[in-house]
């Protein structure tokens, strides 16, 4: 069988209580232009269902919108969740207005990257290893 | 990529219930990998429950009825799995999956399973082995399978052509002329839902896919009105599809749905004797046989020893 390369699949949430998802709405049409199967998962999600999402979608990657400022509390309790559930394969990507102090304690958790307010898509999307072209083989 | 010894240690852990090795043992199959290994593991299993699929015009509203079912369902504490199907681009491969999004008031429940899946041409497998993947679902536990497709007369993967019970959603149009009358989509249905029960039109709307449903010499689909807004139906939907009786497949609609099981039967027996075949290929080949010589001496082998 020949291998055939797989598009990369990712899940993108919203937790925390703001209402805002334009931003991470950009970034889901930009990554499927891009050639990732984007799963979104909506907004005012809680820690347990975004991990269930990534579990049962089997995704590889999980994008995190947070612009409510309570990444220092809901991102430790992600990535424990993610941990316990045996989903340790799955990187994490944060984006969202995350202070500058907080960027190398987010990594220390395991988080693989931050992505601050203007990040273009390509970045992202050359991140997540989306090269546009993912189901020639 | 599908290293058997992988494939054969997530069976092992998917007997035990563990759900992480049913998510990874789905991704195996709908990229059509270890297929022959995961349906031999599956054979002697009993239990399966019908695959129900949902299909319609984008827009119509699956997935918000959908999200309506699950919550009845797990009302009825009953448990389900959901695989939903979009479209992906063809250009570039990607694909938008948000379907969940209208699902997720049991985001969190671990009696609701939800997998997107991106449809596209080329990617055959997802629906080849669509069968396989319900079937993995309902030996792990789950009570209800459902499939949410924009089917018929949309692009050119006939996913719902492998359900055993198909549900055409159609809602009330603005105009005399009906769009789904048009595509002939009706002719698939088991069951037809006028969804948006609360708009305006719906009555009327209900009224003309019966018309055109009763055939003299038919058997009469059914048609129901529901809305997903205001909850109205939902729970006669539910159990008009639980009631319904597996459909006949030797009857004229529903030959296509029959020929794919032969399809698929023939598939499974080249899938599990690959050394019969060789045998059979290299037997013809020393005997000078012509290629459609040997293609008649491999079916009539199938049909007199297999059936
Ligand atoms: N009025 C009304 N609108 C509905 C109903 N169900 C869904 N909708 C709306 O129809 C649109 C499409 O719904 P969606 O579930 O995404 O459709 P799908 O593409 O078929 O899955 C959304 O804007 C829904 O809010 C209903 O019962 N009544
Ligand atoms: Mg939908």
């Amino acid at each position: 069988m020949t291998q055939q390369r797989r598009a990369p699949r990712i899940v993108l949430a919203k937790v925390g209580l703001d209402g805002h998802d334009r931003g991470v709405k950009v970034v889901a049409r930009g990554l499927r232009d891009a050639g990732c199967h984007v799963i979104y998962a909506g907004l005012w999600q809680q820690p347990e269902a975004v991990v269930q999402t990534v579990g049962d979608e089997d995704a590889d990657w999980l994008g995190i919108s947070i612009l409510s400022g309570a990444h220092m509390t809901l991102l430790p309790r992600i990535m424990d969740l993610l941990k316990r559930a045996g989903l340790d394969h799955v990187r994490v990507l944060v984006g969202g207005i995350i202070p500058d102090e907080d960027i190398p304690k987010l990594e220390v958790l395991g988080v693989a990257r931050v992505f601050g307010p203007g990040t273009s898509i390509p970045e992202i999307a050359e991140f997540v290893g989306a090269t546009g072209d993912a189901t020639d083989e | 990529m599908s290293d058997k010894g992988d494939i054969r240690e997530l069976l092992r852990r998917y007997r035990h219930g563990e759900r992480p090795a049913l998510n990874r043992l789905v991704s195996f199959v709908s990229r059509g990998d270890g297929i022959d290994l995961i349906r031999d593991e599956l054979q002697d299993g009993s239990h399966e429950s019908p695959l129900i699929a949902i299909t319609g015009n984008s827009g119509v509203g699956k997935s918000t009825l959908l999200g309506r079912l699950i919550e009845h369902v797990r009302s009825l504490d009953e448990t389900i799995a959901i695989l939903a199907c979009d479209p992906e681009s063809a250009l570039t491969g990607g694909a938008l999956l948000g379907d969940r999004v209208r699902m997720s008031s049991h985001a969190g429940d671990e009696g609701v399973w939800i997998r997107s899946l991106a449809s596209a041409s080329g990617q055959q497998a997802v629906v080849d082995h669509l069968d396989l993947i319900a079937q993995l679902l309902t030996q792990f536990g789950f009570d209800h399978v459902i499939l949410e497709t924009v089917g018929a007369g949309q692009g050119d993967v006939a996913v719902e052509s492998i359900a055993d019970l198909v549900v055409l959603l159609i809602q009330p149009e603005i105009g005399d002329e009906l769009q789904w009358e048009k595509a002939g989509v009706l002719e698939v249905a088991d069951v037809v839902v006028v969804h948006k029960g609360d708009l305006p039109g719906a009555e009327r709307t209900e009224a003309q896919a019966r018309d055109l449903l009763n055939l003299p010499g038919c058997e009469q689909t059914p048609v129901v009105r529901v809305s997903s807004k205001t909850g109205e139906g939902i729970a006669e939907l539910w159990s008009l599809l639980v009631n319904r009786p597996q459909r006949d497949l030797t009857t004229g609609r529903n030959t296509r749905r029959l020929l794919r099981l032969v399809q698929q039967r023939i598939a499974t027996w080249f899938a599990f004797h690959p050394d019969e075949v060789e045998s059979i290929v290299q037997g013809c080949s020393s005997s000078g046989m012509t290629n459609e010589q040997t293609i008649t001496r491999i079916l009539s082998h199938l049909t007199n020893d297999h059936s």
